[in-house]
């Protein structure tokens, strides 16, 4: 029984570090892929829940991080499609044109992060995840496949036709050029 | 950066990438919510098996949680399922009754001059994605889906349980199920059950009825009622008569558990239930 105990202490264990440590990552992503606070963090925590179902098998796999990565791009894609256009669509139905901010004002640079979120959410959920993905999560296009669970070639063409939209903000083009937001 | 480095007017993909960092700092991380995680994680895979009924279900256990491998008699000392007992598994899937479910008779009674039945179908263990892919369609010819059909491989390794119940002249129905791995398998006192109503068709009738598993040590489930009463379900051998309203925990061919049916009398509902001694 002792032996029993142990190897579920430390099965827990393992899953507390798991989620402790994953968890700022997670809701980065959480929060590109959703564009809100607290539909990333419902994100991530359904995420997580589903996880410690399988947390027996995921926890012993080669990769866990990949198989979060494939239970969340799912929660997402069921969950928070309908929800985006809600939380982020423009509310003076200007599109993904606006104005281009001095790239020294704070409110500025504010804007236009909030002008990149916004530009997401008007994206396709699945060429948001692929560019998420691909460009924050730094995944390679089959790591992006596998993510999901699509072909190679459905993530570069998701991949490639979601950072066209992006691309043609005039705001954030003109802020790289300027030297980023930062 | 992974991402093949284009150039596009001004904006390369690494541009893309910073504003994506950029933007994802903007969330508050704030601390980890580790335990409500847990106790999220703990109802989704209660939920999972309770799917069909409006019913109160209830995990309990020495630990709080489920048992997380064999059996244990009472007293802590390991003891096999019999179900694994042979020395050598049965090689078809015919044989391992993955394609035909073994069902067992739980109980019986009459309610208001309808007779009722609680039975569970108990699917083998797949061992391969082709025999759960085909498990999933002999599932479906018999109008029951598992939980994960839309991807069969989850099933592989684990045995697939549907509760139902029939009442009156209506054909039996889905009451609640789940997968199993060996490794689920109950010990001590776990114990997972559910209450709904007896009639199916008075859903938001008073609890009385009561199904749950136990590990197979367990000799004896009571079940208390809101008015204070109880009733006390005792162990019986495989194959036992079906007495009408007997409360009994019995066997079913091919679970690694055993299985009990409590139901309260007319004018209560159900309040708890837990292994007890006797």
């Amino acid at each position: 029984m002792g032996d029993r105990k142990q190897a579920r202490e430390a099965r827990d264990d393992g899953f507390q570090s798991f989620v402790i440590g994953r968890w700022p990552r997670l809701m980065r992503t959480a929060f590109l892929l959703t564009g809100e606070q607290h539909a990333a963090e419902d994100l991530v925590q359904s995420t997580l829940e589903q996880v410690f179902v399988a947390w027996r098998k995921v926890g012993s796999a080669d990769d866990p991080e990949a198989y979060v990565r494939r239970v969340m791009i799912n929660a997402h894609a069921r969950k928070h499609r309908r929800r985006l256009k809600e939380f982020l669509a423009p509310k003076d139905d200007s599109g993904l044109v606006r104005e281009v901010a001095d790239t020294g004002d704070r409110i500025a640079q504010a804007e236009d992060r909030n002008a990149l979120l916004k530009a997401l959410a008007q994206l396709p959920p699945r060429q948001r995840e692929a560019v998420v993905l691909r460009y924050w999560e730094d995944l390679t296009e089959a790591q992006t496949a596998q993510a999901m669970g699509c072909s190679v070639g459905t993530v570069k063409s998701n991949a490639a036709k979601g950072i066209a939209k992006l691309r043609a903000i005039p705001g954030l083009a003109e802020m790289v050029t300027q030297g980023g937001p930062k | 950066m992974s991402a093949d480095r284009e150039t596009n007017h001004t904006m390369t993909d690494t541009d893309i990438a910073l504003l994506l960092a950029d933007a994802a700092d903007e969330v508050e991380i704030g601390i980890a919510p580790y335990q409500a995680v847990i106790r999220g994680g703990r109802r989704r895979r209660a939920r999972r098996w309770a799917l069909a009924t409006a019913a109160a279900l209830v995990i309990t256990g020495a630990s709080g949680t489920l048992a997380l491998a064999g059996l244990r008699d009472g007293n802590g000392i390991e003891a096999t399922p019999a179900v694994t007992q042979t020395a050598t598994q049965p090689s078809t899937p015919e044989e391992r009754h993955v394609y035909t479910p073994q069902e067992t008779m739980l109980a019986a009674g009459t309610e208001k001059g309808e007779t009722w039945y609680i039975s569970v179908d108990v699917w083998g263990a797949p061992l391969t994605k082709a025999e759960a892919e085909a498990q999933v369609q002999a599932m479906a010819n018999r109008h029951e889906d598992p939980w994960d059909k839309d991807s069969p491989s989850a099933l592989v390794g684990k045995i697939t349980y549907f509760v139902k119940r029939a009442f009156g002249s209506g054909d039996p129905a889905f009451l609640m199920g789940d997968s199993a791995s060996k490794a689920d398998a109950m010990a001590g006192t776990d114990l997972k059950s559910g209450a709904t109503s007896l009639d199916p068709k008075k859903t938001d009738g008073p609890q009385r009825l009561v199904v749950g598993q136990v590990a197979r040590t367990a000799k004896a489930v009571t079940c208390t009622w809101k008015d204070g009463s109880s009733t006390v379900a005792r162990r019986v051998a495989a194959g036992a008569d079906i007495n009408s309203d007997e409360a009994t925990i019995r066997p079913a061919a091919g679970s690694a558990d055993n299985w009990f049916v409590c139901v309260a009398p007319a004018g209560t509902a159900y309040q708890s239930a837990e292994v007890t001694t006797d």
